[in-house]
């Protein structure tokens, strides 16, 4: 099993419960183990009972293991104090105010707050030399599949961008005839260094995401659940990114058989339609069904956890190949 | 210059060589107003257009376009400021496309 474990799926199929409940089983087979909630709706403090942070934290009472919840907010509003800490040290005073705007206006477009998530989560990936097993417990489908998309195009766009840069310093250097010193130098040109290293940053989580991760989808036997489960495999698949397993969540009990009351009659309704969107799932899905957990009554909380994670089918075996940090 | 009031032997040759002094420079004038000021004139114009489109393709915002990548670009915005105002005054300037590329042909 890969280092970097993800699950996916569509709002509300319980994918904090699953990842929760696998990073529980990591923990107890002896990995390090920490868990990461990327959703801005983060619900990881609610399972383990715990307030959660930006950074790791043990968690009471289970060895192995920790937990954190990103907060994009707050890498955003560092991202920003960061760039205008610079911007203090490198411009004069006449220029501060014209480039701080567009700065500012830089940090509220729409894609600002998914730049920090991602930027967040590879730093997570980079610095996780100390566990063993990194589970990510990620947002609702689109913004994972957008989030994954990411290195891909920021990659291209990064690399169009260094080329116009060189090729434009590159022209004032053939404009310097005799002894004129040319406008700009390609050596120790900080805008190329800055370039190459967002590019390099880009190609690690590219990289990382195609080698040492692993997909997981959550899913409930439910029509729309399954449609979009369809949509983000084919969606990951495009990016290169393979769906390895698809836990299902939420299946109704069924009755006894002497049992012919109302809410009999309900549930056993209910167990048909479910067993026909299982059929779907484990018929015509590439990847097999990992997990099948049926409702709880009570809150998936402390021992029903363990008892969770005792019921997926996901091997908690370390990495093959650890993954070196340098990469 | 102040010591060629003398008269003598030497005078015709100072003369030739003041003579030869200024027409080299005339020379070196119209080659480079002819061909050097403008060649790298024409280079300079076409790195500074560069430069533009570098910029635009960083700050479209700035244009009201959104840009998924400005906030991983105003990054850079603290080591641009030379090109930043450049590339402001060179917009509020610029009338036309002909007119930026007429402007090496000094009419």
């Amino acid at each position: 099993m890969e280092k970097f474990v993800f699950f996916g799926g569509k709002g509300g199929v319980g994918k904090t419960t699953m990842s929760a409940a696998y990073s529980v089983k990591c923990a107890d087979a002896g990995l390090d183990t920490l868990v990461v909630s990327t959703d801005p709706a983060h619900s990881t403090s609610d399972v383990f009972d715990q307030e959660l942070g930006d950074e790791p934290q043990a968690v009471e009472g289970r060895d192995g293991l920790w937990a954190m919840e990103i907060d994009p907010d707050e890498e955003v509003e560092h991202h920003l104090m960061e760039t205008k800490r610079a911007l203090g040290d490198q411009v004069s005073a006449a220029l501060v105010n014209e480039i701080d705007r567009q700065i500012e206006m830089a940090h509220q477009t729409p894609g600002a707050y998914e730049a920090a998530l991602f930027d967040r989560f590879v730093d997570v990936m980079r610095s996780s030399d100390d566990f063993d097993r990194v589970v990510f417990d990620t947002s609702p489908t689109g913004g994972t599949l957008r989030l994954l998309g990411l290195p891909d195009f920021l990659e291209g766009w990064i690399d169009r961008l260094r080329r116009k840069r060189e090729k434009s310093i590159d022209l004032y250097e053939k404009a310097a005839i005799g002894n004129n010193e040319p406008r700009r130098v390609m050596d120790g040109d900080p805008i190329l260094a800055r370039l190459q290293e967002r590019k390099e940053f880009f190609e690690y989580a590219g990289e990382t995401l195609r080698e040492h991760a692993a997909f997981f989808l959550v899913v409930n036997p439910d029509e729309l659940s399954v449609r979009e489960t369809r949509r983000a495999a084919e969606g990951l698949a495009d990016r290169g990114l393979a769906v390895r397993g698809l836990a299902v969540n939420r299946l109704t009990p069924s009755p006894d058989d002497d049992e012919n009351g109302r809410g009999a009659r309900y549930l056993r309704d209910r167990v048909a339609t479910e067993r026909a969107h299982l059929r779907t799932l484990r018929e015509e899905f590439e990847q097999p069904v990992v997990a099948e957990i049926e409702t709880r009554v009570e809150e998936v909380k402390g021992d029903f956890l363990t008892e969770v994670a005792d019921e997926l089918d996901i091997e908690a075996a370390p990495p093959a190949t650890p993954p070196d940090g340098s990469a | 210059m102040s010591d060629a009031t003398d008269d003598g032997g030497g005078a015709l040759a100072d003369r030739i060589d003041r003579y030869l002094d200024a027409l080299r420079e005339w020379a070196a004038g119209l080659y480079h107003g002819l061909v050097t000021h403008p060649a790298y004139e024409k280079i300079e114009k076409e790195a500074e257009d560069l430069e533009d489109t570098f910029m635009l393709a960083c700050f479209p915002d700035a244009f009201g376009i959104p840009s998924p990548v400005s906030y991983y670009t105003a990054e850079l915005l603290p080591y641009l400021e030379d090109e930043f105002e450049a590339w402001e005054r060179r917009m509020w300037d610029r009338g036309s496309m002909l007119e930026r590329k007429g402007q090496q042909y000094h009419f």
